[in-house]
C-alpha cells in the first residue's frame, strides 16, 4: 500500500502541497482530482522523489519510500516524452532494464506489450515515426513494462480519442484486477466515475474530499431529482428543494427528505414521464468540494 | 538494480545511440581529415631529404657531376643529374616537375617559377669552382699551390647544445596532438550538453528520473559519450601511428614520438574531458531549447580556448612562465601539460601536482555541476538561472 502522509511543499511564496495525505491500496483504482494548479503533479512527483517534500513522507508497505521502491512503481508524467530517435522495442527494453529487469525478461516483456498494443509490426520503428495515438500507447507501455506493483499516471486520458480512452480504461481495470494499485489524475470526471473505486480531491494543496466513490456519494447530504411531467421539465414548488444548474431541470433535495411527497405532487400535475432520484455524481461532488 | 548497473546501462544507451548517428560519423570524418593533413607534414619533417634533380643541356664542364655532388654534400643534400638534348627538352622536363632546375651551357639557370636559393648556390658554386680550377691550370701553378687555392680548410663549427633531430617532429606531433585534444574535449563536451538538453526537450527525462537518480543519469551520460571520444582518439591515433611507422626517417624514431604523443593526448583527454563534460552537462541541464544552446556553449570555450593557445605557446617556449603555470593549473593543464610533456622534460613532481590539482578540480566541479543539474533538470521551458539551479539543487 502506498501512503502519502502530510506532505508539505512550497515553491517560494507558492504553497503547492499543504498537508496532503491519502492511500492507494493494492487492486484499487484511485482517481486523483483537483483544479489546475491544485498540487496533483507535485504530489505525484513526490512519490518518485522527483520533488522532495519540505515535510511529511511517502511510505510503501509501511516504510519510507527509497530509490529501490521507485523501481517497483510505474510513472506516466503529465508531460509525455520518450527518446524520439530510438526504436520503440529498444526503448521498452531499455526502460525495463533500467527498472532492474534482466535483459531476456525485459525483451519478452517488451514483445508482450508491443503485441498487446497492436504495435508488434512497428517494433523497429523510431518513436518519432509513429502517430500521436501510438506514441501515447508506447508511453503507457514504458510506464508498465516492468510489471510495477503501483502505477502513478498523470492525466493518462488526456489527448486520447474515444477508442484510446476505452483501451486505456480497460488496461487500468485489468491492471487493478491483477492486484496493482493505481492512482491517476484526470479532468474527465465521467470517466473517473466509471473507472475508479476511490477518489481523492485536492484543492490549494489540501485534500478536500477522499474515500470510496460509492460511499462518498451515499454519504452526501443531498440527492438529485429530475422530473418531467407530460414530457416537460417539472418544477417542484416545495420547501427545502433548490435548483441546480441554469436550465431549471435538476433539483437538490436533502437526503432523507420526503421524495414520496414530491412524486405525489408531480402526479397531480399530469402524467410523470420521467423521474430520477439519485445520489450526486462525481461532477457534483467535485464542484461542491472545490467551491470557492 | 545497483546504481553502478544503472550508470553502465545509461552509458551503454548513449554510446550505442550516438555511434550509430550520422552526426558522429561526420564529426569523426572531419577529425580524421585533420590528421590526414597533419600526418604528411609530420612525416616530411623527419624523412630523408629528396635529392635535388638538376637538368643540364648544352656544354657541361668536365667533372661537373663530382663538383656539384661535393658542394651539395656541404648542404647535407644529394643530387641527381639528367642531360637533355636541347633547351626545349629541358624546359619540358621543368614543366613536368621532373627536374628542379635546368643548367644551360654552364652559364644560365632556368627555373619553373620560384628559384631555390640553396640549389642556386650549390650549382653556381660548383660551376664557378670548375671555372676557377680551369683558370688556375692555365696559370701554371704547381699541384700543391692549386690545391691550397681550391680547397681551403673548412671552418670548424660546434653547437652549445647538441642538435636534436627529433625536435621538429616532436613539435609538429605535439601540435597535431593539441588540436586533437582541443577538438575532442570541445566536441564530446558539447555532445554531453546537447544530449542533456535533448532529454529535457523531449521530456523523457522525467520518465528516466522516476527510475534513477539525477547523478547516475549524469554519470552515465558523461561516461558513455566519453567512451565514444576514447574510441575516436584510438582510431585516429592508430591511423597516425601506422602512417608514421611506414615513414622513412633518419635518426628519428617517428613512431616512438607518435606513440608518446598518442599516449599523453589520451591520458589528458580523460582528465580534461571529465572536468569539462560535467560543466557542459550542468549547462545543458539549464536549457530546454536548441536556441538557448549557443548562449551557454560559449562559457566553457572561454576557458578552453586560452588553454589551447597556451599549449601552442608551449610548443616554442615550454618553460616560459605562462605555459609553465598553465600546465599545472586547471582548467588549462589538460591542454598545456601534454604539450610540455612531449617537447621538454617535465619533472615528475610537476606532472603529479598537475594531475592531483585537476582531479581535485573535477571533484569540486562534479559536486557543483551535479547540484546545478539536479536543480534544473526538471524545470522545462525558459533557461534556468544558475543561481536558482544551485539553490534548488541544494534542496534536492
Amino acid at each position: 500500500m502506498l501512503e502519502l502522509s502530510d506532505l508539505h511543499r512550497r515553491y517560494g511564496k507558492i504553497v503547492a502541497l499543504d498537508g496532503v495525505s491519502f492511500d492507494v491500496r493494492p487492486g484499487r483504482v484511485v482517481g486523483f482530482l483537483g483544479p489546475n494548479g491544485a498540487g496533483k503533479t507535485t504530489a505525484m512527483r513526490c512519490v518518485f522523489g522527483l520533488v522532495r517534500p519540505d515535510s511529511g513522507e511517502v511510505r510503501w508497505n509501511g516504510s519510507k519510500v527509497g530509490p529501490r521502491d521507485h523501481l517497483r512503481f510505474g510513472y506516466m508524467p503529465e508531460e509525455r516524452g520518450l527518446y524520439p530517435k530510438m526504436k520503440i522495442r529498444e526503448q521498452l527494453v531499455y526502460f525495463g532494464r533500467l527498472s532492474g529487469m534482466e535483459p531476456s525478461i525485459a525483451s519478452s516483456a517488451a514483445d508482450r506489450w508491443l503485441g498487446r498494443l497492436g504495435l508488434a509490426d512497428r517494433a523497429l520503428s523510431k518513436l518519432e515515426d509513429l502517430s500521436h495515438g501510438n506514441q501515447q500507447r508506447v508511453q503507457l507501455a514504458v510506464s508498465l513494462v516492468h510489471d510495477p506493483e503501483l502505477a502513478v499516471l498523470d492525466e493518462p486520458f488526456a489527448g486520447l480519442d474515444p477508442i484510446g480512452v476505452e483501451d486505456m480504461a480497460a488496461t487500468l481495470r485489468e491492471l487493478a484486477d491483477s492486484g496493482v494499485g493505481i492512482v491517476f489524475s484526470s479532468h474527465q470526471l465521467d470517466l473517473v466515475q466509471d473507472v475508479c473505486q476511490d477518489v481523492v480531491i485536492i484543492d490549494h494543496g489540501r485534500v478536500v474530499l477522499a474515500g470510496g466513490l460509492a460511499e462518498l456519494r451515499d454519504r452526501s447530504d443531498y440527492r438529485h431529482l429530475e422530473i418531467t411531467v407530460d414530457g416537460n421539465p417539472w418544477t417542484p414548488d416545495l420547501p427545502g428543494i433548490e435548483a441546480v444548474g441554469d436550465n431549471g431541470q435538476r433539483y437538490l433535495i436533502r437526503a432523507g427528505g420526503d421524495v414520496e411527497e414530491v412524486l405525489r405532487r408531480a402526479k397531480q400535475d399530469g402524467t410523470v414521464t420521467s423521474f430520477s432520484f439519485e445520489p450526486p455524481n462525481l461532477s457534483d461532488l467535485f464542484r461542491q468540494a472545490v467551491r470557492r | 538494480m545497483s546504481p553502478l548497473k544503472q550508470v553502465l546501462l545509461i552509458a551503454q544507451r548513449d554510446f550505442i545511440q550516438r555511434i550509430r548517428s550520422r552526426a558522429f560519423l561526420i564529426s569523426m570524418l572531419i577529425v580524421v581529415g585533420i590528421v590526414a593533413v597533419g600526418g604528411p607534414i609530420l612525416a616530411a619533417q623527419g624523412t630523408v631529404s629528396k635529392p635535388y634533380e638538376i637538368g643540364v643541356t648544352g656544354t657541361v664542364p668536365d667533372g661537373f657531376q663530382q663538383a656539384v655532388e661535393a658542394t651539395a654534400k656541404g648542404f647535407d643534400r644529394t643530387v641527381e643529374i639528367t642531360s637533355y638534348a636541347s633547351t626545349a627538352d629541358g624546359e619540358a622536363a621543368l614543366e613536368k616537375d621532373d627536374i628542379k632546375v635546368l643548367l644551360v651551357d654552364s652559364s644560365q639557370l632556368v627555373w619553373k617559377q620560384d628559384p631555390s636559393y640553396q640549389l642556386s648556390a650549390i650549382v653556381t658554386s660548383a660551376v664557378q669552382g670548375l671555372d676557377r680550377s680551369a683558370t688556375i691550370a692555365q696559370l701554371g701553378l704547381s699541384q700543391e699551390q692549386a690545391a691550397q687555392l681550391l680547397s681551403p680548410e673548412p671552418l670548424a663549427s660546434r653547437s652549445l647544445t647538441a642538435p636534436d633531430p627529433s625536435e621538429a617532429p616532436k613539435q609538429i606531433a605535439s601540435y597535431v596532438g593539441s588540436i586533437l585534444l582541443y577538438i575532442s574535449i570541445l566536441m564530446f563536451g558539447q555532445f554531453v550538453m546537447i544530449g542533456v538538453m535533448e532529454e529535457k526537450q523531449s521530456r523523457v527525462v522525467e520518465v528516466v528520473l522516476s527510475r534513477t537518480r539525477p547523478r547516475y543519469l549524469l554519470a552515465g551520460k558523461v561516461l558513455g559519450i566519453g567512451l565514444l571520444g576514447v574510441i575516436q582518439l584510438v582510431i585516429i591515433g592508430g591511423a597516425a601511428l601506422f602512417t608514421l611507422s611506414r615513414a622513412n626517417a633518419v635518426n628519428v624514431d617517428l613512431a616512438g614520438i607518435g606513440a608518446r604523443v598518442a599516449f599523453t593526448v589520451l591520458a589528458w583527454y580523460l582528465l580534461g574531458y571529465a572536468l569539462f563534460a560535467v560543466v557542459y552537462a550542468a549547462l545543458g541541464a539549464t536549457i530546454s531549447r536548441q536556441e538557448d544552446a549557443q548562449g551557454v556553449a560559449f562559457i566553457p570555450i572561454m576557458v578552453i580556448l586560452p588553454g589551447f593557445f597556451l599549449s601552442i605557446y608551449a610548443l616554442e617556449e615550454p618553460n616560459a612562465l605562462l605555459p609553465h603555470l598553465g600546465s599545472i593549473i586547471p582548467p588549462f593543464s589538460p591542454f598545456v601539460m601534454p604539450t610540455r610533456m612531449v617537447v621538454t622534460n617535465v619533472p615528475t613532481w610537476e606532472v603529479a601536482l598537475s594531475v592531483v590539482l585537476i582531479v581535485l578540480a573535477t571533484y569540486w566541479v562534479l559536486r557543483l555541476g551535479a547540484r546545478i543539474y539536479q536543480g534544473s533538470i526538471l524545470r522545462i521551458g525558459a533557461k534556468v538561472k544558475l543561481r536558482d539551479a544551485l539553490k534548488a539543487g541544494g534542496e534536492q
